[in-house]
């Protein structure tokens, strides 16, 4: 089953560019420009890693990812930015981040931290499922 | 004395680094594209050598983008060498107008940033001041930048310049503005230090939303 990723950059050629390779790598590509935009767009669709740049016009780069785990904490997000210093990255881990990538970035690099995401997505996934279901027969006295 | 010269330095090492970093940026962005226009190329390649048909348009289409980051990626470097050789001479000619345009430019992404627009208004002659140019883009900076944090999420920051020839002054006016937030935005110890260098006095417009730069009244 394809990765159905959000690719999130106010750099309009670098996501058509992107999300054909993607594309043509067997992933479902959905884009945004901003962060605001990708807010909206994970409220509608699922998706199994958001890949996102940091700093953008708008909303700053740690306010969105606040948002977007706060919106959907399972959700897996990746850091693909030019602008990285260790202090803003290891905040961003802490914030939420999983996983991070500094531009320009190797695609087959990206492609494997998106099939590790979408995994690690599944488990949790999976986990919150098992809790609900032991929530349900303890409440039934199961 | 030599605090001041070290707060001046501050002040300097703090502007260059927020525009270097700012430009580091905006390049390494040109590069990702470039990056992913090879890789196309690449991946067409591949499906060219499996007889998928090569388009030329796209081909044309692909090389063009490229040329056109590699032009943004070497204007980019060219602002940020221009901004270098502004500490070759200690003072030099400025003219106005063309400093803040050029400030403007350097910084755009940053501004882009606040979600700020800023309008500029030119004198009805070119206003020239003697001074340390490098120093002079610091102050220019500094008053944009208090301008667009004061102004967050409104849309205009409107700079002008003073109509008398003897004294140069130039004005940054908001839609809104906080006044308190203006003295702790453009108050600091280097903000100070910067318009002392420059002989340059702050003060608040008529309006009270904004302030100037204000130089002495030339003899």
């Amino acid at each position: 089953m394809s990765e159905k990723v959000l690719l999130v950059d106010d750099e309009k050629e670098f996501l058509e560019i992107m999300s054909e390779r993607m594309t043509a790598r067997g992933m479902e590509v959905t884009t945004a420009e901003s962060a605001d935009q990708a807010l909206a767009i994970i409220g509608k669709k699922s998706f199994d890693a958001i890949i996102m740049d940091f700093q953008m016009p708008g909303m700053d780069g740690m306010e969105a990812l606040k948002a977007i785990k706060n919106k959907k904490p399972e959700l897996q997000i990746i850091l693909l930015t030019g602008y990285a210093t260790v202090e803003k990255t290891v905040e961003a881990m802490k914030v939420g981040a999983t996983d991070f990538l500094e531009k320009p970035a190797d695609l087959e690099t990206l492609a494997k931290k998106i099939k590790k995401a979408k995994a690690d997505k599944m488990l949790i996934v999976e986990k919150q499922t098992e809790e609900k279901i032991k929530e349900i027969l303890q409440r039934h006295g199961g | 004395m030599e605090k001041n010269e070290n707060m001046l330095a501050d002040a300097g090492m703090k502007f260059f680094g927020k525009m270097t970093a700012s430009a580091t940026h905006e390049i390494k962005n040109a590069l990702a594209i470039i990056n992913e226009s090879a890789g196309l190329l690449e991946d067409l390649s591949i499906m060219a050598s499996k007889d998928h048909p090569l388009s030329p348009i796209r081909i044309k289409d692909i090389s063009q983008m490229v040329t056109r980051h590699v032009q943004r990626s070497d204007l980019i470097l060219k602002k940020i060498n221009r901004l270098s050789h502004s500490f070759d001479l200690s003072t030099q000619s400025a003219d106005l107008e063309k400093t803040v345009c050029f400030i403007l430019d350097l910084a755009s992404r940053l501004v882009e940033m606040q979600g700020v627009t800023v309008e500029v208004t030119s004198p009805i002659s070119p206003i020239t001041v003697n001074t340390n140019l490098f120093y002079l883009k610091n102050m220019i900076w500094r008053a944009i930048e208090t301008a667009c944090l004061a102004n967050k999420g409104k849309n205009r920051v409107m700079v002008s310049f003073g109509t008398d020839p003897f004294a140069p002054s130039i004005w940054f006016s908001m839609d809104t503005v906080k006044n308190d937030l203006l003295d702790d935005l453009f108050g600091s110890k280097q903000d100070q230090a910067l318009a002392a260098h420059l002989d340059i006095s702050i003060e608040n417009n008529n309006n009270n939303n904004g302030f100037g730069l204000l130089w002495p009244k030339r003899i």
